[in-house]
């Protein structure tokens, strides 16, 4: 066997060491901030949530479960929790459906569809908080251009954000095309990773666009669109941006979600450990909603 | 060889460097004594430029001590300024909030510093007898002084000239005329009063107080649930479920512009609102908020209180401050500037004052103007989570009673009041 003149061979072992050196030192950096950033927050968190907890008190007194016992005895964490599965179920489905479409629609790449796509897509990249503010003087009675044309045509204005019954709606159209063009896109790369040969064969054996679609496309994209679906449901039951800008949780709490409630509570009533529980009974929701679904739909299941 | 000579003059040069810096710093005898001053607040609407105006005045005259003026919205500076001060980071002077209420936990936690030589007879001091009385009790915990007004204003009854004179109506002096006149002012898209229910100056509360009800009673529990309260807000809640004469919802900057916009014949506000109307080309007066069913004549006196870092390097200095700061030069500034004073009852006279008609106007309802809930420390959460939201549940439903009924067993608990 002929061995390189250049550099001497060195053990396995030794080898497989430096190599594993080399990449602890290139993660550690990343592993650092996330570690800082995140996961001691988490921890942290905890341990708050198993006390009264309050930055403006000079002592943290440990009080166990008791808020989280406190928790379910709590109108107003029920209200919102309320709010939040309403705004989930209503937001997902329609996002997945609208996204959906909108990618069967701009799949090909001609001008026409890439065109479309950077439309839709650019609420995902925009802030939040900005978007939020301009709808806020869209949907304004006094100043929005909506109210102008409902008197136009001679609708009764609605002060949209501040009806009890309208507001949760239009927070979650707001959220709606804020995230449609990003399903959007993961079903447009899903759609187009769909072998045209099942299609053609398809179509040969006689099968309608419909059925095409339900027994060749859909379970071809099942994975992406399992992993499109877990992503809205977790940035659903999370929703805050739009809440705390353009109704502030109002009015009279029907647009209040866990997290504005758990912002209100920690932030502004400055009573961290119990919104600390909050979050923690939410962190628990979403672990339960997105164990349940990878396992109802088979995540790891390969066709 | 050649190496290490090159290590050898290089950190020789180095040394040489640090030690230039060190001799240079200590070789001038006389360092400046200047004492320098941060102060947070969250006046930044119209008035800042008056609150700047001042603090240049200081500035000039008091070259030892330097106070830099740092505005941050309200909600940033509660959220920023209890963490700050207690880190031992913050401000030196701060107003913390425009609600007198929100030293109580200052106070209570031990970041306001207790004031020793700012209210007195010695030189430089503010006597106490020329700072309004309830100003100065609700600044006073446990017999110390923990802040001084920022601002000290009441509220009155704006009107549009215009849609009132269409409408061949005199301003009302009655609460009864003035609900009357908002009925009859109400239409095509216009709205005959604006009174925002969230996020605003205590509204409302004047409307209760006027028909001699109240929110919380001497005793320190709630009045929500009294007769004459129900009767008052029942009043008005109906009026505007039936009638529509305000927006419901509206916030306090909601019911600002709407005013502006012309679209609300009338508004109870303090004087900085007609720094917002008057741009906007709106003709208005302001007469005293109507009398109610009780018969004598009130409103709303609102003070933002100044306290002092606990944690602060320069506690003489940031005294000397509040002190020329309650002082009749300063306050002659504020006021003509913002009408945002005077906070001192010997001013009334003044002539420098004359060059803003709407401080003669506002200063006049001292006599009869009270504070909201000025030593209750959850006065906040009272607001936002108790009061205001009994008051949109009313105005939109009605069951008036019942919902104030239970609001004041919800005060009550709140209160530990039986």
């Amino acid at each position: 066997m002929t061995q390189l003149a250049s550099a001497p061979l060195r053990r396995p072992r030794q080898r497989r060491w430096q190599n594993t050196r080399a990449g602890i030192l290139f993660l550690l950096p990343s592993a650092i901030i996330l570690i800082v950033f995140v996961a001691y927050p988490i921890v942290q968190s905890a341990w708050m949530s198993l006390h009264d907890w309050s930055y403006l008190q000079s002592t943290q007194p440990f009080v166990g479960f008791q808020n989280y016992i406190d928790l379910t005895k709590d109108p107003r964490f029920w209200n919102a929790l309320g709010n939040t599965a309403i705004f989930s179920v209503v937001t997902v489905p329609l996002q997945i459906i609208i996204g959906m479409l909108l990618a069967i629609k701009f799949a090909r790449s001609n001008l026409l569809g890439k065109f479309f796509r950077s439309i839709y897509f650019f609420p995902v990249i925009s802030a939040f908080a900005t978007m939020a503010i301009v709808w806020k003087f869209l949907l304004s009675p006094d100043v929005g251009p909506f109210s102008a044309w409902e008197h136009a045509l001679g609708i009764p204005t609605v002060n949209i954000l501040q009806s009890t019954a309208f507001a949760l709606p239009a927070v979650i159209v707001v959220g709606l095309w804020k995230n449609v063009g990003f399903t959007m896109v993961i079903l447009i790369a899903a759609l187009q990773d769909v072998p045209e040969s099942l299609n053609e064969a398809a179509a040969l054996d006689g099968v309608g666009t419909w059925g095409r679609f339900r027994y060749v496309t859909l379970p071809s994209i099942r994975q992406p669109l399992l992993f499109a679906t877990i992503l809205a449901v977790i940035a659903s039951l999370q929703v805050f941006d739009q809440v705390y800008v353009m109704t502030g949780g109002g009015p009279l709490f029907h647009t209040e979600t866990l997290v504005t409630y758990l912002y209100q509570l920690g932030f502004q009533q400055y009573r961290s450990g119990y919104a600390a529980a909050v979050a923690w009974v939410l962190f628990i929701l979403i672990m339960i909603v997105s164990v349940a679904q990878l396992r109802i739909f088979r995540y790891r299941d390969v066709d | 060889m050649r190496k290490s000579i090159l290590a050898v003059a290089a950190v020789a040069a180095t040394v040489g460097l640090a030690l230039a810096g060190c001799t240079a710093g200590g070789s001038s005898a006389t360092s400046s004594k200047v004492v320098h001053l941060t102060y947070w607040s969250g006046f930044t609407g119209g008035d800042s430029a008056t609150y700047k105006k001042a603090i240049a005045e200081f500035n000039t005259t008091h070259p030892d001590i330097q106070v830099s003026f740092q505005l941050e919205p309200w909600d940033t500076i509660a959220q920023k300024l209890p963490t700050a001060i207690a880190s031992g980071s913050g401000p030196d002077i701060a107003t913390p909030d425009y609600n007198v209420a929100t030293i109580q936990q200052y106070v209570a936690n031990g970041l306001a510093l207790p004031m020793t030589s700012v209210v007195g007879n010695k030189t430089g001091e503010v006597p106490a007898s020329a700072i309004p009385k309830s100003v100065l009790d609700s600044m006073t915990v446990h017999g110390k002084i923990y802040a001084m007004p920022a601002s000290f204003t009441t509220l009155m009854l704006y009107y549009n000239v215009k849609l009132l004179a269409a409408a061949g109506i005199q301003p009302p002096t009655t609460m009864k005329e003035l609900q009357d006149d908002a009925v009859k002012l109400t239409g095509n898209g216009v709205f005959g009063i604006s009174l925002p229910d969230n996020n605003t100056i205590a509204q409302w509360p004047v409307l209760i107080w006027a028909d001699g009800g109240d929110i919380v009673n001497a005793k320190g529990c709630s009045s929500l649930g009294t007769a004459k309260t129900i009767a008052s807000v029942t009043s008005w809640a109906d009026l505007i479920r039936t009638k529509g004469i305000t927006q419901v919802g509206l916030s306090g900057q909601d019911g600002d512009n709407l005013f502006a916009a012309g679209k609300a014949a009338f508004e109870i506000d303090g004087p900085n609102a007609a720094g917002e109307f008057t741009p906007a080309g709106i003709d208005f007066k302001v007469v005293p908020v109507p009398t109610g069913a009780s018969g004598t004549p009130v409103t709303l006196a609102s003070t933002a209180p100044t306290i002092i870092s606990a944690k602060t390097k320069y506690p003489k200095q940031a005294q000397e401050f509040l002190a020329w700061w309650m002082g009749k030069q300063a306050q002659t500034i504020i006021s003509v500037g913002a009408a945002d004073g005077p906070a001192r009852t010997d001013m009334g006279s003044d002539a420098a004052l004359k060059a803003n008609p709407l401080v003669q106007s506002f200063s006049s309802q001292v006599k009869s103007s009270r504070l909201y809930l000025p030593t209750v420390k959850e006065f906040n959460y009272i607001n936002a989570n108790i009061f205001q939201p009994a008051i949109q549940t009313a105005t939109r439903t009605g069951n008036t009673a019942s919902v104030l009924k239970a609001a004041n067993t919800q005060l009550n608990t709140l209160l530990n009041c039986s």
